[in-house]
């Protein structure tokens, strides 16, 4: 059934789809409808909502909570995610599964609360100190911001960790044309319970990029959780090996699960010369643009990276055909990703497309590009303006 | 002592610190109150008494500074069973004050115990928020000269349930314990505690002192709050009626209609708040998505809702709509003053848009073709809530994006929600106005 819903609510509907049964959040533009949705979906009491004193016991509160098995989701936008930080480090140290929505507005500090952006990709990924990975995800219309929000449940509940989805202001208050139901999920994940045999280890680990069994806090097991460096039992420790043990798996469990992480879109011509790489809010004038670009004969590859985080590596080789030269990146920032995108495919002519003034990147700016480069790659040209 | 795992001179504190008898006597409480250990979940702030975890035999949490009263009502409200008890000191309480306040606001189910000795003990003898007045500390050598914070005025005016200041010699200290445990609500028990290691020698302090300390800031020991009848948080919410689902499709899979205009279309109403703008495109959307039709809405309105401009962007397209910025609109309706100032290119419009402009409004130059409507009249006649969606109506078919019998069907079939019946209304009137001529 098709319905016209914002992204904000098809966030929530993704949510609930999840099994989110715990909420807990302060209201931000252009996240808030987020809170009000989801006071409306646990009315009927499947599930806990709160709206706390401020960001940080939003994020603390669910922290707490995920830790007794709650599916725990929290949103807001970019000066939240700031007041978030320390927390997703101790979410990342607790190995705490926690679904954090990132509303982006445009620019830094209050920046404008009702203008769009994609600007905080870079921070989404160095959110916290030690800059331990997290899957960071990236939304591009409502169908995709409901997908995507079931999907990073599944990836913290697998992983154990904190995953940030970004939306933004032209997503999350944008009514658009949506049919969920016809989305095809893959099957909810809860986290692997441990066994009630033996001594519980809360952060056992055969390999360093497997994840530890989880047990309640409140359960018949009993738990210790701990923002501090630890060892398996979750103590505090300062046997280097443990420690060395305990950060090497933070980052194994996402990097070594990097294959499976990728989630990306890949509508690509074998005989395509010019590559359009996008995510997030360009992402619609991307498709547009190839669109009306393929009606005027051109070839055209394009590729929509939805798991900006880990880099989607072998989608991104992949999507680099023998006969692609160039390759186009629109972004609503200063070019941020394509930065990431250029250490992946050296060698490829890249031009970067980039608007920050709130306005969305126009579909023609991004045919020109590919016209444009056409004609220059003709004429032997390194980089266009 | 079932929650103990060590005793206290096993303990990493210094010989004399008052943090070990605090353990000593919250693990008698549970002892006393029968409570198996993985019955208990101690949350810990950061500090000396944040070491407290591994010495204990409970669930136990350890978290960021200032932060542990969010945990532990996290904790709470998701597994209303466990008795949750949070072990902070008085940095904790100066950073996490907010919390505090408001989690005792709420009711949250929790026990506070403050270990508070009056200084950042574990940071090296650093003044903290419950410091009192001139004493020395490494950051105030003179003497402090700051207000000491009444951690349990504080909790007591927030609506805490159970709040008592007792020291850490106090032999009752697990009766005291108890009660507040057993208190439903929030229960605060302020302890007042020696850091041996940087605060007693320099400003005279001991088991004596203490007491008479109390006595001198106005402060005194005891139960300062006891009210088991203060309200309790709900821990699960308390079931509603059912929120509001989708409505069945009852046309199921519905072949669009026929479209005037078989392509992507952009659409924009500026006005002023209070016309409602924003809903009439939202009905229009609404219906044209219910026809098999795809839609994209984009508003534009200052936070502050009641005032100033209200725009909004409607494209309307018989295939999918991947980008849902409006640069191109086609219709253009024009209710106000607010909504001529808030469209900044006027030169931009295309020699094929139309722009329905109310007849006293003053509009720049444009290339548009221009239609005037007499707003005020419409409003009149339909209604002042029903002004703007009658209008658009009447602009649709008066521009001929729609004929006004496919127009007329697909608002019958997909209008919804409360407003139906007014919402129809408004559109009849403004497609038999197009139809009329006038
Ligand atoms: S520094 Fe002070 S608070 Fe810390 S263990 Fe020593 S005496 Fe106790
Ligand atoms: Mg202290």
């Amino acid at each position: 059934m098709r319905e016209f819903i914002t992204g904000n609510q098809a966030i929530v509907r993704g949510a609930v789809r999840a099994g989110c049964n715990f909420v807990a959040g302060y209201p931000i533009t252009p996240a808030s409808s987020i809170l009000n949705e989801i006071v409306r979906a646990f009315a009927d009491g499947s599930g806990t909502v709160v709206q706390t004193e401020d960001e940080i016991a939003a994020i603390g509160q669910c922290i707490g909570a995920a830790m007794t098995g709650a599916k725990v989701l929290t949103a807001t936008s970019g000066p939240g995610i700031s007041l978030y930080s320390e927390n997703i480090g101790l979410a990342q140290m607790g190995e705490t599964p926690i679904v954090i929505v990132d509303c982006q507005r445009m620019g830094p500090a209050t920046g404008g609360a009702t203008a769009t952006g994609d600007g905080d990709v870079m921070f989404a990924r160095h959110v916290t100190s030690g800059s331990y990975p997290i899957p960071v995800l990236a939304a591009t219309d409502a169908m995709s911001a409901y997908r995507l929000t079931y999907e990073a449940f599944n990836i913290a509940e697998r992983l154990r960790t904190p995953v940030i989805l970004l939306s933004s202001k032209a997503i999350a208050m944008t009514r658009q044309t949506v049919d969920l139901e016809s989305v095809e999920l893959p099957a909810a994940i809860t986290r692997q319970r441990a066994t009630s045999n033996g001594t519980f280890q809360p952060y056992h680990v055969d390999h360093p990029s497997d994840v530890p069994d989880f047990a309640p806090i409140g359960g018949s097991q009993r738990v210790r959780f701990t923002g501090s460096i630890h060892g398996e039992d979750g103590v505090l420790t300062i046997d280097r090996k443990k420690i060395d043990a305990k950060l090497k798996h933070l980052n194994a469990k996402i990097v070594g699960n990097a294959a499976s992480l990728e989630l990306v879109e890949a509508d690509l011509d074998d005989s395509a010369e010019t590559l359009v790489i996008s995510y997030g809010l360009a992402d619609g004038a991307a498709r547009e643009a190839v669109k009306q670009s393929r009606e005027h004969g051109n070839l055209v590859s394009h590729l929509t990276i939805f798991s900006l985080w880990p880099v989607p590596e072998i989608a991104l080789r992949a999507a680099i055909t023998p006969s692609i030269r160039r390759v186009i990146v629109p972004e609503l920032n200063l070019g941020l990703y394509v930065e990431e995108i250029r250490k992946q495919v050296p060698g490829v002519l890249i031009e970067s497309i980039q608007r920050i003034d709130g306005g969305l990147i126009y579909p023609q700016r991004i045919v020109d590009a590919i016209e444009q480069i056409e004609i220059n790659a003709a004429r032997g040209e390194e980089q266009l303006r | 002592m079932t929650t103990l795992a060590v005793k206290r001179n096993d303990m990493a504190f210094c010989p004399g610190c008052s943090h070990g008898m605090v353990l000593e006597h919250l693990s008698s409480a549970f002892d006393r109150m029968g409570l198996a250990p993985t019955d208990v979940c101690i949350v810990s702030d950061i500090g000396c008494v944040g070491i407290s975890d591994r010495y204990l035999d409970c669930h136990t949490f350890h978290g960021l500074h200032g932060r542990s009263i969010t945990y532990a009502e996290g904790i709470k409200r998701a597994k209303p069973d466990t008795t949750v008890v949070v072990l902070i000191g008085d940095g904790g309480c100066g950073i996490g004050t907010a919390h505090l306040v408001h989690a005792a606001r709420r009711g949250a189910d929790i026990n506070v115990v403050v270990c508070n000795n009056f200084n950042f003990g574990m940071t090296g003898g650093q003044h903290s928020a419950t410091t009192p007045q001139c004493a020395l500390t490494t950051t105030t050598p003179d003497g402090s000269t700051d207000y000491p914070f009444d951690i349990c005025q504080t909790a007591a005016v927030s609506g805490a349930s159970y709040v008592g200041r007792f020291t850490a010699f106090d032999a009752d200290m697990p009766a005291h314990l108890e009660k507040a445990i057993r208190t439903r609500g929030f229960a605060l028990i302020d302890v007042w505690e020696l850091c041996v290691a940087y605060y007693t020698e320099r400003n005279h302090l001991n088991r004596k002192t203490l007491t008479e300390l109390a006595d001198s800031m106005d402060m005194p020991l005891g139960e300062i709050r006891n009210n088991p009848k203060s309200r309790n948080m709900a821990a699960s919410p308390t079931p509603r009626k059912n929120h509001p689902t989708p409505e069945d499709d009852k046309n199921g899979r519905i072949s669009p209609p026929e479209l005037l205009w078989p392509r992507r279309t952009e659409f924009c109403v500026a006005g002023s708040a209070g016309q409602r703008i924003r809903s009439a495109v939202g009905v229009v959307g609404d219906i044209a998505v219910a026809a098999g039709l795809f839609a994209a809405q984009q508003d534009d309105f200052p936070i502050t809702v009641r005032r100033g401009h209200s725009v909004s962007n409607l494209i309307l397209s018989d295939s999918p709509i991947n980008y849902t910025g409006v640069d191109n609109a086609e219709l253009l309706l024009v209710l106000t003053e607010d909504g001529v100032r808030r469209i900044q290119d006027w030169d931009q419009f295309s020699p094929e848009a139309i722009v329905f402009a109310d007849a006293d409004l003053e509009l720049p130059p444009t290339s548009a073709r221009i239609e005037r409507v007499d707003r005020k009249a419409v409003e009149k006649s339909a209604g002042k809530a029903s002004g703007a969606l009658a209008l658009l109506a009447f602009a649709i078919v008066k521009g001929k994006w729609m004929d006004p019998e496919t127009f007329r069907n697909i608002a019958a079939s997909g209008a919804r929600g409360k407003y139906r019946d007014q919402n129809l209304e408004a559109i009849r009137f403004g497609i038999d106005l197009a139809n009329t001529g006038s």
